[in-house]
Formats: C-alpha cells, structure tokens, sequence
C-alpha cells in the first residue's frame, strides 16, 4: 500500500523533516506513528496525502512512485484516501451534514445518496441530530467526530489521521479508535500520527517511531508503548 | 470537466448567497467598469451617427470660370456623378436664390448685376461619406470650365477631424478601461477566492479536481458579469431615455435624428456579453493562479 526508500523531506534553513525514513505499510494494516513534537510524523503524513514531494528518495503508493503522479492525477489518487487533521479543516460556514458530504460531492454522487450516507456517518459518530448546525458550536470533540465521519464518507482504502483524539475525553477517544478500527475490519489500512501512550498501551498495534525525523524503531505497541 | 453543470449553477448561487457583500462588490466593480465603457462607446456613436445625418444634407457646388458653358459643364458633372441630382443654377437664378435666402438683407443685393456670382452646378449627394465627397469635388475641379468647387460644409470637415480623433481618443480609452477593468475586476475576485481559500484546500484535500473548484468561480464571474452588463445597459438605456428629449430640443441638427438612432442595440448586448466575458475571464486568471498554487 505505502512503500518509502529512504526518504528524506527538508525544508529551506530548517533540519530534515525527514532523514533517510525506508518504510512499508501494507493493505490492510492499522499502524501508530509516534514520536515527540517535531518528529516528522505530520510529514510523514503529508508525503502519504500528496501535499508535498520528498526531497530525495522514493515514495509507492499504491503501487505509484509519487514523483510520477501528475498534478492532474492527484485527486484521483486522493480519492482513495481519508484525512483526519489535527486542526480538524472543518468549513465553519457549511453545516455538519454539508462538511461531511464534501468528499462525497466531489465524486459527484447523486443528492439522494449523499444525504444517505451522511445520515449513516453522522449516526455512527453519534451525531445525526446536529447535522443541521454549524462547526463552531460545536465542542472540540464533536469536531474531531464530524472530521473522522468526514475522512470515512466516501470508504477510503487508507486513513490517515493526525492526531485524532487529541482534543477528546477516554470517553470519546474510545468512540472514535472504535470507528478507526470498524473502518480498518473493512479493509481500510489505516494510520494515527499520535503521541498519546495511553492509546498505544490499550491496543496492541504495529508503532512507527520517529525522532527528529529519523525512523528510530518499527514494531508492535506494547514493546513500544514500554520503550517510549 | 463538470459532470453535472446542474450542480455547478447551485453550488455558484450557494456560494453567491453566502458572501453576499463580496458577490456585491465584484458585481458593482464590473457595473462601474461597463457603464463608463458604455458611456464612451455610446458618446463615440451619437457622435458618429450625427456625421452621417449632417452629412446627408451635403450639397457640392461647382462654380464654373467665366464664360464656361453652363449646359455642357452640367453634363459633365452629371456623367462624373452618375445617379445623383444634378441642377445647373445660372447666375441670376443663384442671386435671386441668395436674395431669398438672404431674407429682409436680400434687399442688399439690389442693384447687384447677375455676373457678380458665377453660373454653378449643385450635385445632391445626401449620405456621401466626406472621404467620398472630397474625391469628387477633386475630379469635378479638374473639369474644363471649373473655377471652384465648394462642398460648402468646411465646419463639416472639422468636425469630422474632431471625431477621428476622439475616436481615436476613444478607442484608446475603451482599451484602457478593458485593461483596468480586467485588473480591477481580477483583483476584486480575487478577493473572493482568497475568502475561500478554506473551502478551496479542503476541497482539493478531499479529491476535488481543479475542474470541480473552479466551475463556480467561473460561474459566479460570468453570473456577476451578466448582471452588471444588463444593469449597464438598463442604466445606459434609462439616461437615453431621460436625456435624448432634452438634447434633442437643445440641438435642432439631433431632430433630424432618423428613428431609433440613439442607443444602437449592439451596445446594450455587447455590454452584457462584454460583462459575462469579462467576469469570466477575471474569475479564470484569478482561480486558476490560485489553483496553480494551491
């Protein structure tokens, strides 16, 4: 699914983002990438959305080097994938329903169906009966729902979230690992940048560990959550 | 392309009704921008239109040299201008014809002998274009038996030098404010993309093609360019409307105006086809940059 060789990201003035990362992330998986701040996880992230290209190296996705996919091509690529950020990316002038039925508009699906699944996703994160309102009433972790819903409208073959449980209670950070994972029993390969121990010591996962933009250690979450 | 310009149209409203101070100002930029434009073109072809009527009164006077033959130079002069009206005036009949036009003054002329104006031809040659009329005024001037000939509009001839150079003057204007307009209008829209540059990111995040993004904007340029374009014209026709009568009995040549000369019908159309081609065109530099950034 996700194949990078050595794979470096720097910045004009600013150390590596990344340094020399070779990784592999095959269908399927669910993967914990953590590190401290400034680790190059969110990079690491971007790479993988086709925000940016890496300086030097090579990045597969899907079996694509990523130099390779056209401008043109790129969100027929980004199709296949669902984003959570940290900062949620949420449109605070469209409503619930309307946020969570972008990606679905995008693919330019008949009304009758977005509105359908909208309802389903909205459902599945507990909240149907805000659809009509707008972001910015919303709690921080309602937000977080609503951008999860969003990532999973239009059933992605990869997830990416960016720290998606950092703004929720145990509460609600069950509820959304709980809908990471139903997404990933499907099929979906999902990956969570995050630095929250708690999350990598309660599931037992594969963890990707960066530091300073290095790959310092690859291997199940209990190991990790122990060594971190 | 857009698989369903359906859902374009509602997503341009959608976004028009959301911002509806930028989709005003966008809208009244082009408005200000094809009414100046307009006010030009239209100045420009009242101006032209009243030549040609003034023109249509142009009457070209041959004066013959003493002791020319006035039947054989009429002749002459007819064959050089083949279907227009061609009268020989001897000298007496032009003097009493001055007399005439003279009115009560036409008493000065008592006692003045016949031979003190020349015989003449006069050639009607109503709708001649001064270029024309200057040609064969040339050609009749080099006739045997031709002292002079006076297409008697010298003032005429003035004010067509006056014309080509506002004309010039004109066009020049029209494509400064065209190339203002786009810039400013470019700019305004600008703005508007720059106001969703949110929704235009998240978009792309989420798979939406450069195509998808900017079929709105383009739609909402073209939609702001059409409705400044009809106000244009609207506003356009109601000074006409308000004006013409005024000018028409402050200057009697206007009255001689042949119906429906004022506003021709192509300018109120150019202006809202100018307005959506304008609003298309500022709309697609300024997403499409965006875009390419983005």
């Amino acid at each position: 699914m996700i194949q990078l060789f050595h794979v470096t990201k720097e910045y004009p003035g600013e150390p590596p983002a990344l340094s020399d990362v070779t990784l592999q992330v095959g269908k399927g998986e669910f993967v914990f990438l953590t590190g401290p701040s400034g680790a190059g996880k969110s990079t690491l992230l971007r790479l993988t959305f086709c925000a940016e290209a890496p300086s030097s190296g090579q990045l597969l996705l899907f079996g694509r080097n990523v130099a390779r996919i056209s401008p043109r091509e790129i969100p027929w690529v980004r199709r296949h994938i669902g984003v959570v950020f940290q900062d949620f990316k949420l449109l605070p002038e469209r409503t619930i329903g309307e946020n969570v039925a972008l990606p679905l508009e995008v693919r330019s699906l008949p009304r009758r169906e977005i509105r359908r699944k909208v309802q389903g996703l909205l459902r599945s994160v507990g909240l149907e009966h805000r659809a009509d309102k707008f972001p910015p009433s919303l709690s921080g972790g309602e937000q977080q729902r609503v951008a999860v819903a969003r990532a999973l409208a239009a059933d992605p073959a990869l997830l990416l979230a960016d720290e998606p449980t950092g703004n929720l209670d145990t509460e609600r950070t069950l509820e959304v690992m709980e809908l990471l994972a139903a997404a990933n029993a499907r099929g979906t390969t999902v990956i969570i940048a995050t630095h929250d121990r708690s999350l990598l010591q309660r599931y037992t996962r594969r963890v990707v560990a960066l530091e300073r933009g290095r790959l310092v250690s690859d291997g199940d979450s209990i190991r990790q959550a122990g060594g971190l | 392309m857009m698989r369903r310009p359906v859902e374009a149209f509602r997503r341009a409203f959608t976004a028009m009704a959301r911002s509806p101070y930028l989709t005003l100002t966008g809208t009244a930029t082009i408005y200000v921008a094809l009414l100046s434009m307009g006010l030009v073109a239209a100045a420009l072809g009242a101006g032209e239109r009243l030549l040609h009527a003034w023109a249509g009164e142009v009457k070209l006077s041959v004066y013959l040299a003493p002791g020319a033959d006035l039947a054989q130079t009429g002749s002459a002069v007819a064959a050089l201008a083949p279907g227009r009206s061609v009268e020989s005036i001897p000298s007496a009949e032009g003097l009493r014809r001055l007399a005439q036009g003279l009115g009560e003054e036409g008493r000065l002329l008592d006692g003045v002998g016949p031979d003190a104006i020349p015989d003449c031809v006069e050639v009607a040659v109503p709708g001649i274009g001064l270029d024309q009329a200057r040609a064969l005024s040339s050609q009749l001037r080099s006739l045997p038996g031709v002292a002079d000939v006076d297409y008697g509009t010298a003032w005429l001839e003035r004010l067509d030098t006056i014309l080509r150079r506002a004309r010039a003057a004109g066009l020049a204007l029209l494509v400064g404010l065209g190339l203002a307009t786009a810039v400013l209008v470019s700019n305004t829209l600008r703005l508007a993309v720059y106001a969703r540059r949110e929704e235009i990111e998240i978009m792309k995040l989420v798979g939406a093609t450069n195509a998808f993004v900017a079929a709105p904007f383009l739609l909402e340029g073209a939609l702001q360019g059409v409705l400044s374009g009809g106000l244009a014209a609207g506003t356009l026709l109601a000074l006409q409307a308000a004006l013409l009568p005024r000018l028409t009995a402050l200057l009697g040549p206007l009255a001689a105006l042949p119906p429906g000369a004022g506003l021709a019908l192509a300018l109120p159309l150019g202006l809202v086809a100018g307005g959506a081609a304008i609003g298309l065109l500022a709309s697609g530099l300024s997403i499409l940059r965006f875009l390419r950034r983005a």
